[in-house]
C-alpha cells in the first residue's frame, strides 16, 4: 500500500531522517517509536508532504507528489499532533471538512454519498449532543475526537496518526485506540501512527518501526523490533526491568 | 520574552494609529503648492478693511545713526547695530518681498519652499516650517532670521540670539499685514524708500481696482485651491483670494469657511460661481488646470462653466504675502473685467 | 464575543458516557463557557439561505439609497426620487435641474465607488483573516495598503503609465507592489515563526508598513512638486469618483472577489489550520497563491482609485462573524455587503459632519478600526 524508499530529510545543514525504507501492507498497524529526536514525527509530515525529501515516497505504486492533492486525500488521512483552531467553528463544520476531498468538483461531477460517513463517524466518535458546539469550548480530548472523527469521515485507506493520545488521559487513550482499531479491521485498511507509550505500541500495533537518531534500529512485526535487547539499545536504559517494575506495582493492589 | 512581544507589537500598533492621526491634522493645511508657513490661517484679532489705508503705513524702524530698531510681528523689539546684510528668509513671501526691494543679494539662506523670482534658487536652501532645521541655519551665520510664526521652542530661539542671530517675525494674516512686513523689512534693510514706494505703488494699484470695479457682490467666485483628484479644497473666508475678491465686487462662494478646507464637491456645484479661479501647478501632461475643470462630470451647468470664465493662475500670485498680490490682483481684474 | 472563565463541578453527563467516566478522574473540570451557547445552538447553514441574502441586499440598498439621498447639499427627497425614477425609466430631465447634476454626475458615482470599495476591502479582510487564521489581519495591519500605497506613489513619481487607461499605470504598480509586499511579509513571518502566530505576523506587518510609507515619504522628498500632490492623495480621496472607477471596481470585484468566494471551503479549512487544510487534500500552495493574488489586485485597484482607506478589511469581518458565524461560505458574502455598508456609512459622516466642509475618510475608518483593532487584542489576550 505505501512504500517509502530512501526518504531523507534535512532541514538546513541537519539531517533529520537519514535513508531509510520501509513498506505498509492492508491490515498493518505500523507503530513509529523512540526516543524524542528520533525523527519520528518528521516521517509522517515527509510522507504527508508538509515537508521537503528526498527519496521516494509510493502510494499503491505511485509516487506522491505526482498525485493531485485531493486525490491523495482520499486514499491518506492525517491527525497531526496538535489542534488550535482560530475561529468559533462548530464540531460539525470541522467534521465535514473531512468529506473536502471527495466534493463533488464543478467539472468532474460524481455523487457523494458523504453524507453517511459522516454521520458514521460522528456516531463512532460519540460527538452527537456537541455537534453544535463551538470547537473553542471543547476539551482537549472533545477537541482529538473531533479531528479524528474529521479523518474517518475522509474515509482513507491509510491512516497516518501522530501521537494520537498525546495529552490525553487514560479513558480518551483507552478509546482513541480502541476505535482505530475497530477502523483498522475493515479490508483494506491500514494504520502508521506515532507513538510515545511502548506499552500501548506494543498492545495495539501489528507492525513496527524502531527509530534512532533518524536511522532505522529494526522494522518488522511488533515481536520481532520491541525486543529487550532492541528497546535496551536504543533508550540505553534497562526498558523491561523499568516497566515490569512500573506496572508490576499494581498487582499488589489487585 | 512573550511578553515583551506583545507590548511592543502593542507600542508599534499605537504608533501606526497616532501616524494615522497625524497625517489627518497634517491635512488641514494643504501644503502642495505652497509652504506651510505661508498657508494661511484664520487672521484672528486684524481686521483689513475697517482701517484706512493711510494710517496703517506706520513707519517701524527708528533709525539711530547706523543702529536699527524694529518691532517686528509679533511685538517684539529688536535692534540691529546695522542694517542687516545676511539674510535667512524662510518664507517665499519675505523672499519675494527682498527681491523687490533690490536686497536679493543680501539673502544667504531660504526655505525650501522659495522660488520667485527664478535666481532665489540659487541660494541655500534650508528647511523650514515644522522642520525648521536650527543648526542649518546657525552654519549659514546670517544677522537675521525672518520667520512667519514662532513654531520654535523657546529654547531654539534662545540658541539662534545666543549665536547672534536676530529672529524676525513677519506673519501677514490680510493685505495690511502685508504693507508692515513689507515696511519691517524695508526698516532691517535700510531702503524704507523702496519700501514706501513698494507700498504705495501696491495702495495705488489696488485703489484702482476698486475703482474700476463695478460688481456689487452679486457676482461669485469660487477658489480652488487643490484639484478634484486629491479631493477638493477652496479657499475660504480669512484668506487674500477672499480679500482680493472683495476689493473686486465679487463674493467668495466658500466665505462660510474659515482658511483653506477640504469642501464638497456638491457644495460647488449648488454655490453655482459665476468664476473660477484655480491655482493648481500644470505639470506638462494631461488637460491643463482650467481645461479639466471644463471636463469634469455634473459642472456644466454652472455658469463659469458655461461661461468659460475659469482662470488657472500658475505663481501663487494670490497665495502668497507679497508685492505680487498686486499682479495676482490685475490678472483678477483683467479675467473679470475684460481688457 | 466574551468569555466567561469559569470552574463548574461536572456532576452530569453533559455529553456522552465517555464524560461520567471523566468526571471520575477530574471531578474539577475547568472549561470556557461561552454565553451565547445556548442561543447558538440551533443549527447554522452551510450557506447563505435565500431570506438571508435578501435581508442583507435590502439592508444595502437602503443604505445606499439613505447615502444617495442625504449629502453635504440637501435636496428635496421629492426631487430626488424623480431624478433616479428617470434616470432609471430614461425619461429626461430639465437640463439645469441641480438635483439632476448633483445625484446623477457626483453622488451616485461616488456612492458606488464607495460601496465597492469597503466589499472588496472587507472581502480581502475576511479572505486573509480566514487563509492566516488571523483574526486581526487585514490590508492596513499587513502592510499591504502601504505597500500598494508605495506602488503607486513610484509609479506617480516616475510617471507610469499605460496609454488608453486612466491611472492604469499606477493601478498595475501598485496590484504589483501589493503582492510583492505580502509575500515578503509572509516569507519573513514564516522564517521566523512558522507557525504564524497572530503577534509576530502583526508585528512584521506593522513595520513593514512602516518602511513602505518611509520609502514613500522619500520618494515625495525627492521628486519635487509634482509628487508632493500624491501626499494629498495617501489618505483617500473619493471625490471625483466617477463611473468609469465604478465600472473597473465591479469588474475587479467580479472577477477577484469571485475566485476568493469559490475558495471558500479551503479558506474555512485555512481557519481551522494549515495542516489541516493539507490533511483533508487541499492544494494549500495554489490555494495560497491564487487569494493572495486575488487579495493584491483587489487591495491595489481600490487603493490607486481612492487611496488607503484604513481598517475596513478589519473591522467588518469581525462585526459579522458574531452574525453568521466563521463559516467563510457565509461570512464572505456577508462582507460583501456589510463593507458596502459600512464604508457607505463612513462615507456619509465624512461628507455631512463638518457641512459645507469634508472629513477625510480615512480619518472616520481609522476611528472606528483602530478603537476596534485594541479591542480585539485585549480580548484575545486575555483569552489566552
Amino acid at each position: 500500500m505505501l512504500e517509502v524508499k530512501n526518504l531523507t530529510v534535512r532541514f538546513g545543514n541537519t539531517t533529520i531522517i537519514n535513508d531509510i525504507s520501509f513498506s505498509v501492507s492492508p491490515g498493518q498497524w505500523l507503530m513509529v517509536v523512540g526516543p524524542n529526536g528520533a525523527g519520528k514525527t518528521t516521517i509522517i509530515s515527509a510522507v504527508s508532504r508538509a515537508v521537503p525529501y528526498t527519496g521516494q515516497v509510493l502510494f499503491d505504486g505511485t509516487d506522491v507528489q505526482r498525485r493531485k492533492s485531493r486525490e491523495l486525500a482520499q486514499c491518506m488521512g492525517v491527525l497531526s499532533q496538535s489542534h488550535y483552531v482560530g475561529y468559533g467553528f462548530t464540531v460539525e463544520e470541522v467534521i465535514r471538512l473531512g468529506r473536502y476531498a471527495h466534493a463533488p468538483g464543478l467539472l468532474t461531477g460524481g455523487r457523494d454519498d458523504g453524507e453517511k460517513k459522516v454521520l458514521d463517524a460522528i456516531e463512532k466518535t460519540g460527538l452527537e449532543s456537541c455537534l453544535r458546539q463551538s470547537v473553542l469550548t471543547l476539551s482537549g480530548g472533545e477537541l482529538q475526537r473531533t479531528f479524528l472523527a474529521q479523518v474517518f469521515a475522509q474515509d482513507p485507506r491509510l491512516l497516518i496518526l501522530d501521537e494520537p493520545t498525546n495529552h490525553l488521559d487514560l479513558v480518551y487513550q483507552k478509546q482513541v485506540f480502541h476505535l482505530v482499531q475497530e477502523w483498522v479491521k475493515e479490508p483494506g485498511r491500514a494504520v502508521i501512527s506515532v507513538v510515545h507509550d511502548l506499552s500501548l505500541a506494543r498492545a495495539y500495533g501489528t507492525h513496527a518501526l524502531l527509530m534512532q537518531k533518524g536511522r532505522i534500529v529494526s522494522v518488522g512485526p511488533v515481536e520481532k523490533v520491541m525486543t529487550p535487547e532492541h528497546l535496551n539499545a536504543v533508550y540505553s536504559m534497562d526498558v523491561f526491568a523499568w516497566m515490569q517494575n512500573l506496572y508490576g506495582q499494581w498487582k499488589t493492589l489487585s | 520574552m512573550k511578553h515583551l512581544t506583545h507590548f511592543v507589537s502593542l507600542l508599534l500598533i499605537l504608533c501606526l494609529l497616532a501616524g494615522c492621526g497625524n497625517k489627518a491634522t497634517d491635512n488641514q493645511t494643504p501644503s502642495q503648492t505652497e509652504t506651510p508657513e505661508t498657508a494661511e490661517t484664520p487672521a484672528d484679532t486684524k481686521t483689513s478693511d475697517s482701517q484706512s489705508q493711510e494710517e496703517s503705513v506706520k513707519p517701524q524702524a527708528v533709525e539711530n545713526g547706523a543702529a536699527v530698531t524694529v518691532t517686528d510681528m509679533s511685538g517684539r523689539q529688536i535692534t540691529l547695530d546695522e542694517p542687516a546684510t545676511r539674510i535667512v528668509a524662510l518664507t517665499a513671501a519675505d523672499c519675494e518681498i527682498l527681491y523687490a526691494l533690490g536686497a536679493g543679494d543680501t539673502l544667504v539662506g531660504r526655505g525650501e519652499f522659495c522660488d520667485w523670482p527664478s535666481q532665489v534658487t540659487e541660494v541655500p536652501s534650508v528647511e523650514s516650517g515644522a522642520n525648521t532645521n536650527i543648526e542649518q541655519i546657525i552654519a549659514l551665520n546670517p544677522q537675521v532670521l525672518l520667520m512667519s510664526t514662532m513654531a520654535q521652542t523657546e529654547e531654539q530661539i534662545a540658541a539662534l540670539e545666543n549665536a547672534g542671530i536676530h529672529v524676525v517675525v513677519s506673519d501677514a494674516q490680510d493685505i495690511e499685514g502685508v504693507y508692515e512686513a513689507i515696511t519691517l523689512i524695508g526698516a532691517l534693510m535700510d531702503k524704507n524708500e523702496e519700501a514706501k514706494a513698494m507700498v504705495s505703488g501696491m495702495q495705488d494699484a489696488f485703489a484702482q481696482i476698486r475703482e474700476n470695479s463695478t460688481g456689487d457682490g452679486s457676482e461669485t467666485v469660487y477658489f480652488e485651491v487643490s484639484p478634484l483628484e486629491y479631493g477638493l479644497w477652496a479657499a475660504g473666508s480669512n484668506t487674500f483670494m477672499d480679500e482680493i475678491a472683495r476689493m473686486l465686487g465679487l463674493t467668495n462662494v466658500f466665505s462660510d469657511v474659515s482658511g483653506w478646507a477640504e469642501i464638497s464637491q456638491e457644495q460647488v456645484l449648488q454655490r453655482a460661481p459665476d468664476y473660477i479661479v484655480t491655482i493648481s501647478m500644470y505639470f506638462g501632461d494631461g488637460p491643463t488646470p482650467d481645461q479639466e475643470i471644463l471636463s469634469r462630470a455634473g459642472w456644466e451647468n454652472i455658469p463659469a462653466v458655461q461661461n468659460k470664465k475659469i482662470l488657472n493662475l500658475q505663481n501663487n500670485e494670490l497665495s502668497r504675502p507679497g508685492p505680487r498680490l498686486k499682479d495676482g490682483a490685475e490678472i483678477l481684474y483683467d479675467f473679470v473685467y475684460g481688457e | 464575543m466574551v468569555l466567561r472563565f469559569c470552574t463548574i463541578l461536572c456532576t452530569e453527563n453533559r455529553f456522552d458516557p465517555i464524560m461520567s467516566a471523566e468526571s471520575g478522574f477530574f471531578p474539577l473540570r475547568t472549561c470556557f463557557l461561552q454565553e451565547d451557547l445556548i442561543l447558538k445552538s440551533n443549527k447554522r447553514p452551510e450557506s447563505f439561505r435565500p431570506l438571508e441574502y435578501l435581508i442583507f441586499i435590502a439592508v444595502t440598498t437602503a443604505v445606499m439609497l439613505l447615502c444617495v439621498c442625504v449629502g453635504s447639499v440637501m435636496l428635496p427627497l421629492k426631487d430626488t426620487v424623480t431624478v433616479l425614477l428617470n434616470a432609471l425609466t430614461g425619461a429626461g430631465f430639465p437640463e439645469s435641474e441641480l438635483a439632476a447634476n448633483i445625484l446623477l454626475p457626483v453622488r451616485l458615482p461616488r456612492v458606488l465607488c464607495v460601496a465597492l470599495v469597503g466589499a472588496s476591502l472587507s472581502l480581502c479582510g475576511g479572505a486573509m483573516q480566514g487563509l492566516l487564521k488571523n483574526p486581526l489581519a487585514d490590508g492596513t495591519t499587513l502592510g499591504v495598503s502601504s505597500g500598494a500605497s508605495l506602488g503607486a506613489v513610484l509609479a506617480i513619481a516616475f510617471s507610469l503609465s499605460i496609454p488608453g487607461i486612466s491611472f492604469g499605470g499606477t493601478m498595475l504598480s501598485a496590484i504589483l507592489f501589493a503582492f510583492l509586499s505580502l509575500a515578503l511579509i509572509l516569507t519573513l513571518a514564516y522564517r521566523l515563526d512558522s507557525s504564524l502566530s497572530t503577534n509576530t505576523i502583526i508585528l512584521i506587518g506593522v513595520i513593514f508598513s512602516m518602511f513602505a510609507s518611509s520609502i514613500s515619504s522619500l520618494v515625495i522628498t525627492f521628486a519635487g512638486d509634482r509628487v508632493k500632490t500624491i501626499t494629498f492623495w495617501t489618505l483617500g480621496s473619493l471625490q471625483g469618483s466617477s463611473y468609469e472607477n465604478a465600472l473597473v471596481l465591479l469588474g475587479t470585484l467580479v472577477l477577484f472577489g469571485g475566485v476568493l468566494l469559490g475558495y471558500s471551503q479551503e479558506l474555512n479549512a485555512f481557519a481551522v489550520g494549515e495542516d489541516n487544510a493539507r490533511n483533508i487534500g487541499v492544494n494549500v500552495r495554489r490555494v495560497k497563491l491564487m487569494v493572495l493574488i486575488s487579495i493584491s489586485v483587489l487591495i491595489g485597484v481600490c487603493v490607486s482609485i481612492s487611496g488607503t482607506i484604513g481598517f475596513v478589511g478589519l473591522v467588518t469581518p469581525h462585526m459579522l462573524r458574531s452574525l453568521t458565524g466563521p463559516n467563510h461560505k457565509r461570512l464572505l458574502p456577508a462582507t460583501l455587503f456589510g463593507g458596502a455598508c459600512f464604508l457607505m456609512l463612513a462615507d456619509l459622516l465624512s461628507r455631512t459632519l463638518l457641512n459645507p466642509r469634508e472629513l477625510p475618510l480615512g480619518v472616520v475608518t481609522s476611528f472606528v478600526g483602530s478603537l476596534l483593532f485594541i479591542y480585539i487584542f485585549y480580548t484575545s489576550r486575555k483569552g489566552d
